[in-house]
């Protein structure tokens, strides 16, 4: 960790902060009924969330999977105008018309995510060829769980991408289940980065609660691909702390590592306190000023008008309206 | 003017639209150095290269993706998938992702795609390589369904086409490709959303389009022979069709037959006889009648063909039934 400088540990670590307030926030502002339809959360996977955050450029791109909203703020958009957009709101990202699942910003390189979960590993090549064919040096991040890898769009993109050398950060997010089924017991292995060897895609597997290891793992890629060699594989092990929305399912044991001992907060406040990088009070100044930046994006989401009933019927053509009634 | 056929015309239109946009680009099995499986991208490869002409593997869902992606970032692409009845292996990139992109992003990203395929049925290809799919997509908001029956109109729409910043699905009927025309060289487009009227009438008006508007107006010239005058509409796009040109004829008309080549079930025919119904029925003198293809896959023998699909025969007596002649 020699290389990474104490000022970007610290700017890392509160944007983990932000990703878990941020999530945390919306779990309660879902339960009292402000936040319409489903909800899945990125707590817990924030150390690996983060660093990709800080590997990509703005004229980069991604494509955010639906646990990555604190990711969309990473990215730039004003975190008010994605709070908004969960809460249904005129001020949201894509005007309330998107919700948690689809909520696009192209000004930051967010292409979306589409929730026919691995669906846009394909839309990714698209954007990879595009950018190629133009001439530019930009990456696209996809990030994929581990749920989708029995996807046939999972595979045909890693095998295009190898074949035309495509500009793809494969950012694989394992937390061990598709919703309740353990990835080894449904795939032909729970080890995802072995998939892309099959496609001659350099691939690495680390810990993605680990922000250092988490961080040089993409950096290293980024490079790679920046440099005109193709897509990179990297497969993040981590653990989503949502369960079911029925309640928690996996064994206590595990429950409690995860949460107690292995938890990318907990760990990078450990890393930077014994490196005495900063202390208590800092960190602790840290986390109230990010808590109270995020009560600030609910208070603007509440107060932000619904959409206007017009919005129901825009943009469905380029240039054609449909219907009113 | 040169006389061309509709996979000429096809091709006369590409390489005007790669020539004048360096955006467009063409994927797809087999469109590179082998030209298409029917020949429309044929001479594009040696022209402009493999980096805007680009074979891919038999990966649908990547083609439509890719073409989506594409066009998120600017580009112009053109996707073929060789058979319509493989659309089924990239439903959902169509279905959920080209038709919602620029709706669901509230018009942050547009999917100016077009993905070219080759439908219908006619010539023994059995159940996977004939059938007539814009049923199976009707009822998706956001996409468009381009269906020439003419080369003339083929080159001039599928320009527009891939002008057009909607995602298209153009359709090319087999039974068509070999059809001749005088076609003008030079660029020229065809409007989208709009019908033609074939053949003027004044009995009856008969809707359809690609190989049942040539069955129709075949079934128009005999029935001219019995004193019958028919009117013959080509709706060219399928979705959102042209309600007006359709409504306009039946007024003076009077009366309505609607032949597709789907089943009836849910399909082109229900929709367009549905809006007659509910807009003309004023007009109208005698119920709509429809002919389409029995409620069966296609089946491969030749006789077996014949029997479920429409075919003249069945369109002047579905014509006879509105003059209650039958």
């Amino acid at each position: 960790m020699g290389e990474i400088e104490t000022g970007k540990i610290l700017a890392m670590y509160r944007d983990m902060c932000i990703i878990r307030s941020f999530e945390f926030a919306l779990e309660r502002e879902f339960k009292k009924g402000n936040v319409p339809g489903m909800l899945h959360t990125g707590v817990g996977q924030e150390a690996l969330l983060t660093a990709i955050a800080h590997s990509i450029r703005k004229s980069d791109g991604f494509f955010p999977d639906h646990r990555c909203h604190g990711l969309l703020v990473l990215a730039g958009t004003p975190g008010e105008k994605i709070m908004a957009e969960l809460f249904g709101k005129a001020t949201g990202v894509c005007s309330g018309k998107g919700g948690s699942l689809h909520s696009a910003d192209p000004s930051v390189g967010n292409f979306g995510d589409n929730a026919v979960e691995g669906s846009f590993m394909v839309t990714a090549l698209g954007v990879g060829l595009g950018w190629k064919m133009q001439g530019k040096d930009s990456v696209v991040a996809v990030m994929v769980g581990d749920g989708t890898s029995g996807r046939g769009e999972w595979h045909e993109s890693l095998n295009l991408a190898a074949t035309w050398k495509l500009p793809i950060l494969y950012c694989c997010v394992n937390n061990g289940y598709a919703i309740s089924t353990p990835v080894g017991e449904s795939h032909a292995t729970a080890d995802l980065y072995e998939f892309a060897k099959a496609y001659k895609i350099p691939s690495v597997q680390v810990d993605g609660n680990d922000l250092l290891a988490a961080y040089e793992a993409t950096q290293k890629a980024v490079a790679h691909i920046r440099a005109g060699n193709g897509p990179y594989f990297v497969e993040y092990k981590t653990w989503r702390w949502q369960g079911l929305f029925s309640g928690e399912f996996r064994p206590p044991e595990e429950v409690r590592y995860y949460k107690e001992e292995h938890d990318p907060i907990q760990m990078t406040r450990k890393l930077i306190l014994d490196k005495n990088i900063a202390d208590e009070a800092h960190l602790t100044k840290i986390e109230q000023e990010v808590n109270a930046r995020i009560e600030d994006w609910v208070n603007f989401a509440m107060q932000s008008p619904l959409p206007n009933p017009e919005k129901a019927t825009a943009n469905v053509y380029v240039g054609w309206e449909v219907e009113k009634a | 003017m040169k006389k061309m056929t509709m996979v000429q015309a096809l091709n006369d239109a590409l390489h005007i639209a790669m020539e004048e946009n360096e955006r467009v680009f063409v994927l797809g099995e087999d469109v590179g150095k082998m030209g298409g499986d029917f020949g429309v991208t044929r001479g594009l490869y040696e022209k402009f290269g493999a980096e805007r002409v680009r074979d891919t593997p038999l990966s649908e869902a990547a083609i439509i993706g890719t073409a989506v992606g594409a066009a998120m970032v600017g580009m112009r692409p053109v996707a073929e998938i060789m058979f319509a009845d493989f659309l089924t292996t990239c439903y959902d990139q169509i279905v959920n992702n080209a038709a919602k992109v620029h709706y669901m992003f509230d018009g942050q990203f547009k999917s100016s795609i077009v993905i070219r395929t080759a439908c219908g049925a006619g010539f023994g290809g059995g159940p996977h390589h004939s059938q007539s799919v814009e049923g199976w997509f009707m009822n998706v908001p956001g996409l468009v369904i381009v269906a020439p029956s003419t080369p003339y109109d083929a080159k001039g729409l599928l320009i527009a086409s891939i002008e057009n910043d909607n995602p298209i699905l153009f359709l090319e009927h087999k039974a068509l490709y070999r059809i001749k025309e005088d076609v003008p060289e030079e660029k020229y487009t065809v409007p989208i959303r709009k019908a033609k009227i074939g053949r003027e009438g004044k009995d009856v008006t008969i809707v359809a389009s690609m190989w049942m508007y040539h069955l129709a107006l075949n079934a128009a010239e005999d029935l001219a022979s019995e004193g019958i005058s028919a009117e013959v509409i080509d709706l060219r796009t399928l979705r959102p069709w042209d309600h007006e040109t359709v409504l306009e004829s039946v007024a003076r008309t009077g009366r309505a037959v609607v032949v597709n080549e789907a089943p009836k079930i849910g399909g082109l025919s229900a929709d367009i006889s549905a809006v007659i119904s509910e807009e003309a029925f004023s007009f109208l003198k005698s119920p709509v009648q429809r002919v389409a293809a029995l409620d069966t896959p296609i089946p491969f023998s030749l006789i077996l063909e014949k029997l479920i699909l429409p075919d003249k025969e069945k369109i002047i007596s579905a014509v006879h039934k509105t003059l209650k002649k039958a």
